[in-house]
């Protein structure tokens, strides 16, 4: 079904997205992908996409009913790593962003609100359930997409959604049926329902991931990543999907995607080393920086130098050179000029903070 | 680059906890691995470190291992794969050659490390506690070093490069699993081919190969020589190493090191799929979520239905089944074989092969899909997607659960359909429906059952797959273990016992109820079992066992709460119902029980072993069965005659050792005093106040009463039988010390503290001679009996049948034995059809009545039986003596032992042993035919000769017997019949003679050695007639029975002692011209 009104612009960078799997089999390729990996890992590379306009949508109404509330949670590791240090955050319906590099905490801190995991201490409270003591209940309102996960090879989509759908309690044959279609339309997949998973590209199988996280129309909704690997049509629909239905669930996502986070969610949080450093809405989190953000293209061997003396946020590639973001009070001259501050800024200067 | 991958490989491995798990495994089982390997196997005077022994441990150990070489071998390349590492690993400027060889070597050496607990295991195993050092020979540690490099080493190589290239080539787990199992099929067909030497050539494993290398060594060389590594064991190392290359060859030229082709095809589908829609609306549909239990219910069912397809559908489960099948139709040939005869395919011969043949397959089956089920959503990384729906975590464990059952269902479903098949291409249509489902669903599937929830239960508590898998074996072993230890008690016996043997007559018997109850008590402890998975599996990130054990209480719902009191209800109820029918009810015996028994009745009693008792001269019985109610009375009066020259003051009266058995109102018709000091024993002594002088006599009635206990577990037995009772005097009271009480085996004698031989003291020796059987309570009985029996069935008691008549709806019958018999009857009883002939004695025309009972549908054979009797009693009265009796009857009687054996006019013959065998005319012998001649032969070499009590005994009984049945073989079958009969003969004897514990004593002294008096003795004997001529051997028999005979021998009657081979070679001697007499000395003495 069309539905012209829905349609997005999107104007894409020029140049063809990376794709892991159309490499070559040669050893220079293959460190590419190896340094692409560490620097996404890092967080030092970002598809930014200029001018993304995602239509306007209603913020959630806030209710209490289905409300989440983590007080104080905290989890250590048996290696000693602290994953999550006294984290508190109140999620309202609507949808909710997590930022933070990786190894910060957001998928320990997503899978206890999945149920998937104890934490040491604090509370999860959902509407009027206590997570940690109510698994079951929770998971009957609850779609959750973990950020890496496997299907089995050789069942098709159909059948293991349908699967899925009866062990997430939709035993009603026919309404089953009608919901899984559904969302093999809606994700796309409903041409390849047949085939065996096995054969799906990583974007199929993400969008897999996603009808399966929505089948029950969950009131409690958490994505780890879940735009990882899909091209950015893909994830312009996926985003679109998750705004419709954040406007009754609360939806928790995270992502690497910093603007993604911006267009998207009506309120988000940063974390770091598990501890939540900043909360609040994008916007209000944005104004915070205005006016204090200069942009630089520098040589190479100028970035020593550079990094020594102003409070570098971010470096990028263009061409070869690298264009350094600064944050400073007071313009700085010297050749920077200044832009508006994007939330990637917001991110990077507080996680410059935290460390 | 081939040195990196190689020492990646390694290290990688040496990090692994499954390296450190098999080794000791391998370790562990190799210290009882000769136990293990040859248990219950006598290995007569070879020694369990001889080279031989330690061979064949060494190569069935590997064979049975071959899954650990395909865990090791076959995840090498898998690895790579399961960890999407390939894409890093082959656009690496790798060749295929390094990256193969590489890995290859890495695990192979780890496999060597591994293997190496094989070594290590067996030769500490020389030193554990369970050896004895009469078993061993000085340690040669060069024997274990050696053999390992030439047994073990090849077959690890092998079995290396195989496993290696199908691991690699299929990329799946399931075949890694699996494909020991068809290297095992392999072995199994190698057993069906007939050319003993490709047979030798062929075996995977090298067992058969190392059986034949030692063929014709005697058990001292066995002791010393090591095992060559020349002949057939090296053309079978070569053979299959060169397999092993050119699998290798084949392997690696089929090998791609780019990705897999497959997904590009696919990636270029979708794209095409994929860029033309845009739809946004997410229609959502309404829908309800289920929470009622019958939700549940579906869900389970669902959940149960996905996992069964999801192992049906692989290849290699398929695979299994048509291995199954394959090793079943090779197998089923010899199947419920007598003597080199094969039986009609009846069902339970098939169900009990089948049974045998299929345990290991269930065994693999179950251990490694137990585990895949387990982790089949951690291995796809589906867990947590699988975690967060709202499953309950019982429901998804009973589902795993019950998703195998199914595949277990699958299986002995087509098990089935192979029996059934080999039935029908046998052209045999007497399906047994019943006992293939008792012996596939009553005992195989709860067994299967039980041990599918242990290793769950051992997946879930460890959390790791290969401790989990290894804990399993480990667990199954120690039930083996266990059981020979001696814990039998149901109650605590995993599992429980196993079914008896089906017999067409007699069904399972009695215990089918009670098998039931043990069985459902099992079953609910496994439901528990379940439970406790349940709670404890992970579910999400927390996966150690800590963590998952704090939160227990929480995933203990209420209805898990509930589920788990009924059950501990049922669980404590059908215990304490189980515990009172067998400790309470009836008493319960455990095997050390029984043996201290045992050793505390010859310790205290046997001071009396050669008190001089009255003989027993008259036997009136008056027997009532009751085979519906399992309950007999009996009433008796015997007539006691003291035949020593002295008087006899005190009668040692023995009562049949039995719970079940009550011996009452012993009356005796003078005056006495009763000593109850060793009523423990069954043992009562009666003091005569007027001692019994020579040639007096002294009548004793007494009651003795049977009931079986309701409800026990009892298999059927020798004894009273819902149909099929039989009963011998042995069942009634003896008098004196009774031998057969006393521990048999050396080792538990000695650990009892008992002489490991029995030594008869020179001055007793005197004694022995007077008896004729080693139980002697009497020398000839006047016997005769009224006893009844249920309106179904019919009584057969030695004697003439002088009245038969029914009242009050029961049988009744009257038995009279003519002559004096010797104290050695049989009464059976049992719903039986009858043939009947009759046989005339040419010389004065006396009729002696010929009668077969049988079961219903046992017809096969009887024509061969009748004809038999006709003609060994033509035989033996021509040539011997005239038949003493005037009938002789075959009596059939169920399959809880397969023997035929001799009585006073009765030859009680097992269901198995010749009424089901299918003899083919144009390639068996007839062993219906000769098995009847041999017991018809006892007739006279047992009935009418008795031999002395001292070593040689059985050759005067059963060695004669076999000549006598030769001699009527030889009169009515061609040459090349016998032929085939004494090759057999050899044959058997040689392969027994191997296993036996003592030196061979001459035929003449022999003792309990049946491969010396039964198998030696026909060929030794058929010689010597072929060289002196079968009628002067008859002359010398016809004297031997003319002066010897229990009834009127001339030589008999003026002794109290029987004849021993002395006296029979005796007459030899006299009828063998003296170029010949040498003979008599090298073949019998």
């Amino acid at each position: 079904m069309k539905s012209p009104h829905n349609r997005l612009f999107v104007v894409y960078p020029k140049t063809k997205p990376f794709d892991p799997n159309n490499l070559q089999t040669d050893f220079k390729a293959f460190k590419f992908v190896l340094k692409y990996r560490l620097l996404v890992g890092l967080n030092l590379v970002y598809f930014t996409f200029e001018g993304s306009k995602l239509a306007n949508r209603p913020t959630g109404k806030l209710k209490n009913m289905n409300h989440l509330k983590i007080t104080n949670l905290s989890k250590i590791y048996p290696n000693g790593v602290k994953a999550l240090q006294q984290v508190s955050l109140d999620i309202p319906v609507g949808m909710f962003g997590l930022l933070g590099p990786n190894g910060a905490g957001k998928s320990t801190l997503m899978r206890t609100i999945a149920t998937l995991q104890e934490p040491d201490e604090g509370i999860i409270q959902f509407g009027e359930f206590n997570t940690a003591e109510n698994k079951m209940e929770i998971r009957k309102i609850l779609g959750y997409l973990p950020q890496q996960y496997g299907l089995y090879p050789k069942v098709s989509a159909e059948v293991l959604l349908n699967h899925l759908a009866v062990l997430k309690g939709l035993t009603n044959k026919q309404e089953r049926k009608e919901m899984v279609a559904a969302l093999l339309e809606k994700t796309n997949l409903y041409r390849v329902r047949k085939q065996n998973l096995g054969g799906f590209s990583g974007g199929m199988k993400q969008r897999f991931g996603i009808a399966q996280a929505l089948l029950t129309n969950p009131k409690l909704l958490i994505v780890d990543e879940p735009t990882a690997g899909l091209d950015p049509g893909e994830r312009n629909r996926f985003y679109n999907i998750l705004s419709e239905i954040s406007e009754q669930t609360v939806v928790i996502l995270s992502s690497h995607i910093v603007d993604d986070i911006k267009e998207l969610c009506t309120n988000m949080a940063i974390i770091n080393r598990g501890q939540v450093i900043l909360s609040g809405k994008p916007q209000t989190l944005l104004k915070e920086l205005e006016g204090k953000i200069y942009q630089k293209t520098i040589q190479k061997e100028e970035r020593s130098n550079y990094h020594h003396h102003y409070q570098v946020l971010s470096e990028k590639l263009f061409l070869g050179n690298p264009i350094i973001n600064i944050l400073s009070e007071t313009p700085p001259a010297n050749g920077f000029t200044q832009v508006p501050a994007t939330l990637e800024d917001v991110y990077f200067s507080n996680i410059e903070k935290n460390n | 680059m081939i040195t990196e991958i190689y020492k990646f490989e390694i290290q990688y491995r040496l990090k692994r906890p499954e390296t450190y798990i098999f080794f000791l495994f391998i370790f562990l089982f190799a210290l009882g691995g000769v136990e293990f390997i040859f248990e219950g196997k006598s290995l007569g005077l070879v020694k369990k470190n001889a080279p031989i022994v330690v061979a064949k441990t060494m190569a069935a150990i590997t064979g049975i291992l071959m899954m650990i070489v395909s865990l090791v071998m076959g995840t090498a390349v898998l690895r790579d794969f399961k960890f999407d590492f390939q894409a890093l690993m082959f656009v690496n400027p790798i060749n295929k050659k390094d990256y193969l060889l590489g890995k290859f070597l890495g695990s192979f050496t780890v496999l060597l490390f591994i293997f190496s607990g094989l070594l290590w295991g067996m030769i500490l195993g020389e030193y554990m506690p369970w050896r004895h050092p009469d078993d061993l020979l000085p340690f040669q540690l060069k024997t274990y070093i050696y053999t390992f490099l030439t047994i073990v080493l090849p077959g690890l190589f092998f079995g290396s490069i195989l496993f290696f290239v199908t691991g690699a080539l299929s990329r799946s787990m399931m075949v890694i699993y699996t494909q020991g199992i068809f290297l095992f099929v392999v072995f199994i067909l190698t057993k069906a081919i007939s050319n003993e030497y490709l047979q030798a050539v062929l075996d995977p494993f090298s067992l058969t190969t190392t059986s034949r290398m030692v063929d014709l060594w005697t058990p001292e060389e066995k002791n010393v020589r090591l095992i060559p590594f020349s002949g057939v064991l090296l053309v079978n190392k070569i053979f299959w190493l060169a397999v092993g290359f050119l699998t290798g060859w084949i392997g690696y030229k089929k090998f791609d090191l780019v990705l897999n082709h497959r997904k590009k095809v696919k990636n270029k589908k979708e794209e095409v799929l994929t860029n033309d829609d845009d739809n946004f609306v997410f229609r959502k549909p309404e829908i309800t979520l289920g929470t009622h239990f019958s939700d549940r219910v579906t869900q389970l069912f669902h959940l149960s239905w996905f996992y069964f397809i999801s192992i049906f559908k692989q290849v290699s489960f398929l695979a299994i089944l048509v291995c199954g099948g394959i090793i079943i139709m090779i197998n089923s040939i010899n199947l419920g074989t007598v003597h080199g005869v094969d039986s009609f395919p009846k069902t339970y011969f098939i169900i009990a092969e089948l049974q045998e043949m299929s345990l290991y397959f269930f065994l693999i089956i179950l251990v490694f899909y137990a585990g895949e089920i387990i982790w089949k959503e951690r291995d796809v990384k589906f867990d947590l997607i699988f975690a967060a729906t709202p499953i309950p975590d019982f429901t998804q464990v009973f589902a795993k659960f019950l998703g195998l059952s199914l595949i277990y269902l699958t299986l002995l479903v087509s098990l089935i359909f192979y029996g059934v098949s080999f039935q029908t291409l046998s052209g045999f249509y007497e399906y047994d429906w019943l006992v293939y489902a008792g012996g596939f669903f009553l005992e195989l599937f709860p067994f299967l059952l039980l041990f599918t929830i242990v290793a769950f239960f051992f997946q879930v508590m460890t959390n790791r797959k290969y401790v989990g898998f290894i804990l399993t074996l480990a667990f199954f072993v120690a039930t083996v273990l266990v059981q020979a230890l001696g814990v039998d008690h149901d109650l605590f016996l995993f599992g429980g016992k196993t079914l008896p043997s089906y017999s067409d007559m007699n069904g399972y018997g009695e215990v089918l109820s009670y098998f039931l109850l043990v069985k459902f008590y099992w079953l609910i402890f496994g439901m528990l079992l379940l439970i406790i998975c349940s709670i404890l599996m992970t579910r999400g990130t927390e996966t150690t066992l800590k963590k998952r054990w704090d939160f227990i209480a929480q995933r203990f719902t209420p209805s898990l709460k509930k589920m788990t009191a009924v059950l501990s209800m049922i669980f404590i109820g059908t215990a304490s119902f189980i515990f009172y029918q067998t400790n309470i009810e009836n008493e319960y015996w455990s095997l050390n029980r029984k043996q201290t028994f045992r050793a505390d009745y010859e310790k205290t009693l046997s001071k009396w072993e050669y008190l001089p008792q009255p003989k027993i001269t008259d036997v009136e019985l008056n027997l009532d069965l009751f085979p519906n109610k399992k309950e007999y009375f009996l009433t008796g009066e015997f007539l006691l005659t003291n035949k020593t020259e002295s008087p006899i003051k005190e009668i040692h009266l023995q009562k049949l050792l039995d719970d079940q058995v009550k011996l009452e109102n012993i009356i005796f018709n003078t005056p006495i005093t009763i000593n109850n000091s060793y009523e423990k024993f069954g043992y009562t002594i009666y003091t005569l106040k007027k001692p019994l002088t020579k040639g007096d006599t002294l009548k004793m009635n007494f009651t003795q009463t049977y009931k079986a206990k309701s409800f026990s577990g009892e298999k059927p037995r020798k004894g009273l039988n819902k149909n099929g009772t039989f009963l011998t005097n042995d069942d009634f009271p003896t008098f004196g010390y009774n031998r057969k009480y006393e521990l048999e085996d050396p080792r538990t004698r000695a650990a009892y503290d008992l002489p490991a031989e029995k030594i008869i003291l020179p001055e007793n020796q005197k004694i022995e001679e007077t008896r004729g059987r080693s139980i002697s309570d009497a020398d000839l009985i006047n016997f005769s009996i009224t006893t009844s029996t249920s309106s179904d069935q019919q009584v057969i008691a030695p004697g003439t049948l002088e009245k038969k008549w029914t009242a009050d709806n029961r049988n009744y019958f009257t038995y009279k034995m003519e002559i004096p018999m010797i104290n050695f009857y049989s009464i059976l009883s049992g719903k039986y059809q009858v043939q009947k002939d009759e046989w005339l004695f040419k010389t004065d025309s006396t009729r002696t009545d010929l009668e077969i009972y049988y079961h219903q549908g046992h017809e096969y054979n009887l024509d061969r039986m009748m004809a038999s009797m006709k003609a060994s009693l033509n035989y033996y009265s021509r040539h011997f003596s005239p038949y003493q009796y005037n009938h002789l009857r075959i009596v059939e009687f169920p399959r809880f032992a397969d023997f035929a054996q001799s009585f006073p006019g009765t030859i009680p013959f097992s269901e198995s042993i010749g009424f089901v065998l299918d003899i083919n005319d144009e390639k068996d012998v007839d062993m219906v035919f000769y098995i009847t001649a041999h017991e018809t032969a006892h007739q006279w070499w047992g009935m009418q000769i008795e031999a002395a009590n001292v070593p040689g005994r059985n050759m005067i009984l059963e060695s004669l017997a076999q000549y006598s049945a030769l001699m009527v073989m030889k009169e009515n079958f061609p040459d090349h019949k016998i032929q085939q009969f004494l090759d057999l003969q050899l044959e058997n004897y040689l392969e027994k003679r191997n296993k036996a514990t003592k030196e061979e004593p001459p035929l003449a002294q022999v003792e309990k050695q049946d491969y010396i008096y039964y198998e030696k003795g026909a060929i030794n004997f058929y010689t010597f007639q072929e060289s002196i001529g079968a009628k002067n051997v008859n002359r010398a028999l016809c004297q031997f029975i003319q002066d010897w005979n229990n009834q009127n021998g001339v030589l008999k009657k003026q002794t109290d002692r029987y004849p021993k081979t002395d006296d029979l070679l005796g007459y030899f001697r006299e009828v063998t011209p003296d170029s010949l007499q040498y003979l008599i000395t090298e073949l019998f003495e």
